[in-house]
């Protein structure tokens, strides 16, 4: 295989597709045994490429094929596989959360929508809509009362209250006709999704639904009935869920939410029990036995105890895509898949490095567990919609210890410092014993080329040759750059205002060029009011009219209306023309 | 009596002495008697020739044409150490940015001026275009190159009737069979009219030395030579090094190997140009010119201790080399000696070197070596040497950057000033009068200064470092960060910009 398979000797190549055409993450990806055969299958809910709704699928992989694919009706934002009856054959169902809704599949075809339900709305809201049906105020008057309310009420508007505040004036009419007559809701959306088992430990108990919203709640779903068994109100709303336990006996919710706080939740409890203050926002949440492992967009990856206390923290050499567990029952291995923006998937055991895999590409979505009739199976989708599975050697050992060796290779370079010579001794022989001659002479030519330079500087300043002017309360600042060949060149001159707020008026450039070799197209520019800070280009076409091969300078007058002397010169040195003409 | 010498012998002696204009003088007033004087006719096709002559064996200019649309090269991403025009793939240890400055196309600039130094390949047809500091080096210039064109043109100011020779009337089949005339009238076709507006002429050239292989029985290495540089020219590279190498096999010649090597290079095949100069040196054991040849490559592809290696080779054999002593000193400056630098200018100053750019390293070297009575003296010279203002503004950047040393800001204020007075884009003052103007408080101008010095040259690493660590003093953590990033791409192993990134990046990260 090609170079990039470098994974040290532990993993087999099973399958790589580079134009899979994948686009999803790892909240959106699950492996299942979908058809009860003992096969496992990769259940994908694929994001499609842009905003059309019809590439969003619903893709189910079997072996190295494709082997169905549903469409999708709004972007999903998290997929599971789990059991909701206790039917024989044994075949979980598959939920998709997208927006507001859970769809539900069965034998992958749709089989329950859940919708959540609505929120709160505001008294005084509804108060104004039905002044709007009822015909007792008319739009602007609606704008202006949804726009107090929007400024001071505690509940937010609802969305369609949001929408017409947005509109242009002359909109506003026919929005009200339209919409007037239903009623207003307001709604959430999901942001993640967990399962929970309902009353047994088994892998085939029967599961229930957990969900995280927009308005921070999570909420419970009986997997039968689906009625809302449990809702809890979180601080923030919820990005990451971890699940464990049993709903009937007693169970842990994780939560990393958007404040980067991370909270744990018990049964029998209505707000959160622990609360974990991460130094920056959580990108990946995962739990390896009792502990949880969090991924931070600081390039860390920290290891918590199940009551929030801080155990270990790994500094990774590049910021993290994607984690997921990596859980092997059989060998009582449990550990974290980290996918890096380095194009490699790392793979924790505890706080140690224990394998590391090359991509060809970064890894966006990675997923551990039983495909095929390997347990073993490490399937990643990479950045440009490739699949990559991988399996896992059987005889593979993992090493408790740190693979990484301990002091950093660069201690033992060692620098190449050149040596001082013989000649530099004897230089320094010299300066000692001629210290003071050395200084008078040295001190004397500063003095004359102090004045030399002030006489120069003088000189530059007397006839503004300098392209940095300061004085008179205008600074201004020049260059000219010169493009192409010849014969005709185009001369870019990038005026700037220094000063720190005042903008200058009444500018204008001009220039002064022997006419019989070089044409101006523009010989004098107005330049417009200059704003401070801003770059101005100001371009003009100079063409050569001479096929002598020889080039000239061309002097650039920055003026001011009021003034007889230039603010800024330049002199450019012009190309010689190499067009044939 | 006056005695009067033979018109020829004197048109002769006039060629020897390399008094070219009267001896063509002369020798047209022979034709005007006799129209039918081979010697005299030959003669003067000599001397017109050696009027215009330029030795092709130096690295010539790459044309704008050649560098944007190269269908030679072979790999786009060649190995590293393989390629002239990555010039990233150092292998040798090169010094980095941050010691010797950096030319546009990210190789240390040498000691020694010459075509192709200064040029390398731009990255965008922008960069190409874009007039840098020194128009007249370090630009890419047409294919009609710069000097091909103002030589072919002066040689049709001093014909003001018209051309000496009438090409497009010439029986060519007629001329190959006479060997004495043939050569010379060939240099002429080719020297002397090689206008790229006369295309036409190369492929007579070129048709003429075909004839002539032939009637000496493709055995005269000479003419495979001539035939060689004819489609050398014309771009045809391939059929060029067959000629060279046939001409090789016939008969060692230093030149040969030279036409062969300069061919190599602009294929970009620099290991093999290396090999045969080394094969060279088989034959002609010590030859300056192949050990000029071979440091020089080494010195494009930044291997600069194998480059000094060979320099002082060519010393070995000829100690009044300029380009071998220039190089070698700006090597010793570079890596932090500069007495020893010192002594190879000072070499250089007995030798006869007498202007401005070396009184100007002779300034810095003495400053930098503490000898401190000899400097600012030498800066004086080189002010009193300028030849233009691109010299002067130089200078004057210099003594900046001493008066920086000695701690006087105000005359290094004063001196940056005067820069950018006689050269308006000199990247490097901007960068350093942002960093006085900072230091006064002057936020808005240091900012503005570095910008156009980032514009000016984005090859160099340091407006965009200080414009990072400027911005992210003035809280623009965004604008730092991009700065930082670009400073990354122009010198990635730059410590200081990475301590940058990696405190914003935690900034970023943290909540």
């Amino acid at each position: 295989m090609s170079e990039w398979s470098g994974d040290d000797g532990k993993w087999l190549d099973a399958h790589y597709d580079p134009v899979a055409g994948l686009r999803t993450f790892t909240s959106c990806m699950a492996l299942a045994d979908l058809s009860g055969d003992g096969d496992g299958r990769l259940v994908v809910a694929d994001l499609g490429g842009g905003a059309s709704a019809a590439s969003m699928k619903l893709k189910v992989y079997g072996g190295t094929a494709l082997s169905s694919e549903s469409v999708l009706l709004d972007l999903p934002c998290g997929l599971v596989a789990f059991f909701m009856d206790l039917h024989e054959p044994r075949i979980p169902a598959v939920a998709v959360a997208s927006g507001p809704c859970v769809y539900v599949y069965k034998n992958l075809r749709p089989y329950f929508k859940f919708t959540l339900p609505g929120l709160d709305v505001n008294t005084l809201e509804q108060d104004v809509w039905q002044e709007a049906r009822d015909g007792h105020i008319d739009p602007p008057a609606i704008k202006e009362m949804l726009e107090s309310l929007r400024k001071k009420a505690d509940i937010p508007l609802s969305v369609r209250s949001l929408h017409f505040l947005s509109l242009d004036d002359e909109h506003l009419e026919d929005f009200v006709q339209l919409h007037k007559q239903q009623p207003i809701k307001r709604q959430t959306v999901i942001t993640c999704m967990g399962t929970l088992k309902k009353s047994t430990a088994d892998e085939d108990g029967v599961s229930c639904l957990v969900i995280g919203t927009e308005s921070a709640h999570l909420y419970v779903l009986d997997p039968e009935a689906f009625v809302i068994l449990a809702k809890v109100a979180l601080p923030a709303p919820p990005t990451m869920l971890d699940v464990t336990g049993q709903f009937d006996v007693e169970f842990r919710i994780t939560a990393a939410c958007r404040n980067g706080n991370i909270y744990i939740l018990r049964r029998d409890l209505d707000k959160p029990k622990y609360c974990v203050e991460l130094s920056s926002h959580p990108v990946g949440l995962v739990r390896v036995g009792k502990n949880m492992v969090v991924g931070t967009t600081d390039q860390n990856l920290q290891g918590f105890t199940q009551k929030g206390k801080k155990l270990w923290k790994v500094v990774l050499p590049a910021p993290i895509c994607t984690m997921a567990s990596m859980d092997l029952p059989a060998r009582g291995f449990h550990g974290v898949l980290v996918g890096l923006a380095n194009c490699e998937v790392h793979l924790y055991k505890d706080k140690n490095l224990v394998s590391t895999i090359k991509t060809p590409d970064a890894v966006t979505a990675i997923c551990f567990g039983r495909y095929g009739r390997e347990d073993g199976t490490l399937i990643t989708t990479l950045k440009g919609g490739g699949l990559v599975v991988k399996i896992l050697k059987r005889t593979v050992e993992f090493q408790d210890r740190d693979s990484t060796p301990g002091p950093p290779a660069a201690q033992s370079i060692r620098l190449n410092v050149p040596k001082k010579t013989k000649l530099y001794v004897d230089q320094t022989l010299r300066e000692r014993e001629n210290g003071t001659a050395m200084h008078r002479a040295f001190q004397m030519d500063l003095i004359r080329l102090r004045l030399a330079a002030a006489k120069a500087y003088a000189k530059a300043l007397e006839s503004s040759l300098t392209p940095v002017s300061s004085g008179s309360g205008r600074s201004l600042k020049m260059n000219a750059v010169v493009q192409g060949l010849g014969p005709s060149f185009k001369l870019t001159l990038n005026i700037q205002n220094t000063a720190a707020c005042r903008p200058i008026l009444n500018l204008a450039v001009s220039f002064l060029y022997d006419q019989s070799l070089y044409r101006m197209r523009n010989p004098f520019l107005k330049i417009p009011l200059l704003v401070p800070g801003l770059v101005y280009p100001v371009q003009t076409l100079v063409e050569c009219t001479s096929d002598k091969g020889i080039s000239d300078i061309i002097k650039v007058f920055v003026l001011h209306e009021e003034q007889s002397t230039p603010l800024l010169t330049a002199h450019i040195n012009m190309p010689v023309s190499e067009g044939i003409n | 009596m006056e005695v009067t010498m033979d018109p020829l012998f004197l048109a002769w002696s006039y060629f020897r002495r390399r008094k070219l204009q009267q001896c063509s003088e002369i020798c047209s007033k022979i034709l005007q008697d006799s129209p039918y004087d081979q010697a005299a006719w030959s003669l003067k096709t000599q001397a017109l020739t050696e009027m215009v002559y330029i030795d092709e064996i130096e690295v010539d200019q790459e044309g704008i044409a050649e560098m944007m649309l190269d269908e030679n090269a072979i790999a786009q991403v060649a190995r590293p150490g393989t390629s002239l025009r990555l010039p990233g793939t150092s292998h040798g240890g090169g010094p980095t940015p941050a010691v010797r400055p950096m030319t546009q196309s990210g190789r240390p600039i040498t000691g020694f001026v010459r075509p192709n130094t200064q040029s390398g390949r731009p990255g965008t047809m922008e960069q190409a275009i874009k007039t840098p500091r020194t128009a007249s080096t370090a630009r890419p210039v047409t294919s009609a190159s710069g000097r091909f064109i103002r030589l072919g043109t002066a040689s049709m100011l001093t014909n003001p009737e018209g051309p000496f020779i009438n090409l497009s009337r010439l029986n060519m089949s007629r001329y190959s069979q006479k060997p004495n005339l043939s050569r010379t009238l060939f240099e002429y076709i080719l020297h002397h009219e090689n206008d790229v507006k006369n295309f036409f002429f190369h492929l007579q050239a070129l048709d003429l030395a075909a004839l002539a292989t032939e009637q000496a029985q493709f055995k005269d290495w000479w003419w495979k030579v001539q035939l060689g540089k004819c489609y050398y020219r014309l771009g045809l590279y391939r059929e060029a090094e067959k000629q060279f190498r046939s001409a090789l096999s016939h008969q060692e010649m230093v030149d040969t190997y030279l036409y062969l090597a300069k061919l190599y290079q602009r294929l970009d095949q620099p290991i093999t140009a290396l090999n045969l100069f080394k094969h060279g040196l088989d034959h002609f054991p010590g030859e300056v010119t192949l050990l000029t040849g071979i440091a020089r490559i080494h010195e494009e592809m930044n291997n600069m201790a194998s480059a000094t290696e060979y320099y002082k080779e060519v010393l070995k054999q000829d100690n009044t080399h300029v380009e071998a002593i220039a190089c070698i000193g700006s090597n010793h400056f570079y890596s932090d000696q500069p007495e020893i630098a010192l002594r190879f200018y000072r070499r250089l100053l007995q030798m006869g070197v007498y202007n401005c750019q070396l009184y100007n390293n002779l300034g810095l070297c003495c400053f930098y070596a503490q000898q401190y009575d000899m400097t600012l003296s030498s800066f004086e010279r080189a002010l009193a040497l300028v030849a233009n203002d691109e010299e002067q503004a130089d200078v004057w950047y210099n003594i900046g950057q001493v008066a920086l040393g000695i701690g006087d800001l105000t005359l290094a204020y004063q001196c940056f000033k005067l820069t950018l007075a006689f050269s308006n884009d000199h990247a490097e003052a901007y960068n350093n009068l942002a960093v006085l103007e900072l230091r006064k408080g002057r936020v808005e101008q240091s900012k503005a200064f570095l910008q156009t010095a980032a514009t000016l040259s984005p090859h160099m690493y340091e407006p965009h470092y200080n414009l990072s660590i400027l911005s992210e003093k003035i809280g623009d953590l965004q604008s730092s960060y991009m700065a930082a990033q670009k400073s990354e791409d122009a010198f990635p192993e730059h410590v200081d910009t990475q301590q940058v990134l990696v405190q914003l990046r935690q900034h970023f990260a943290a909540l």
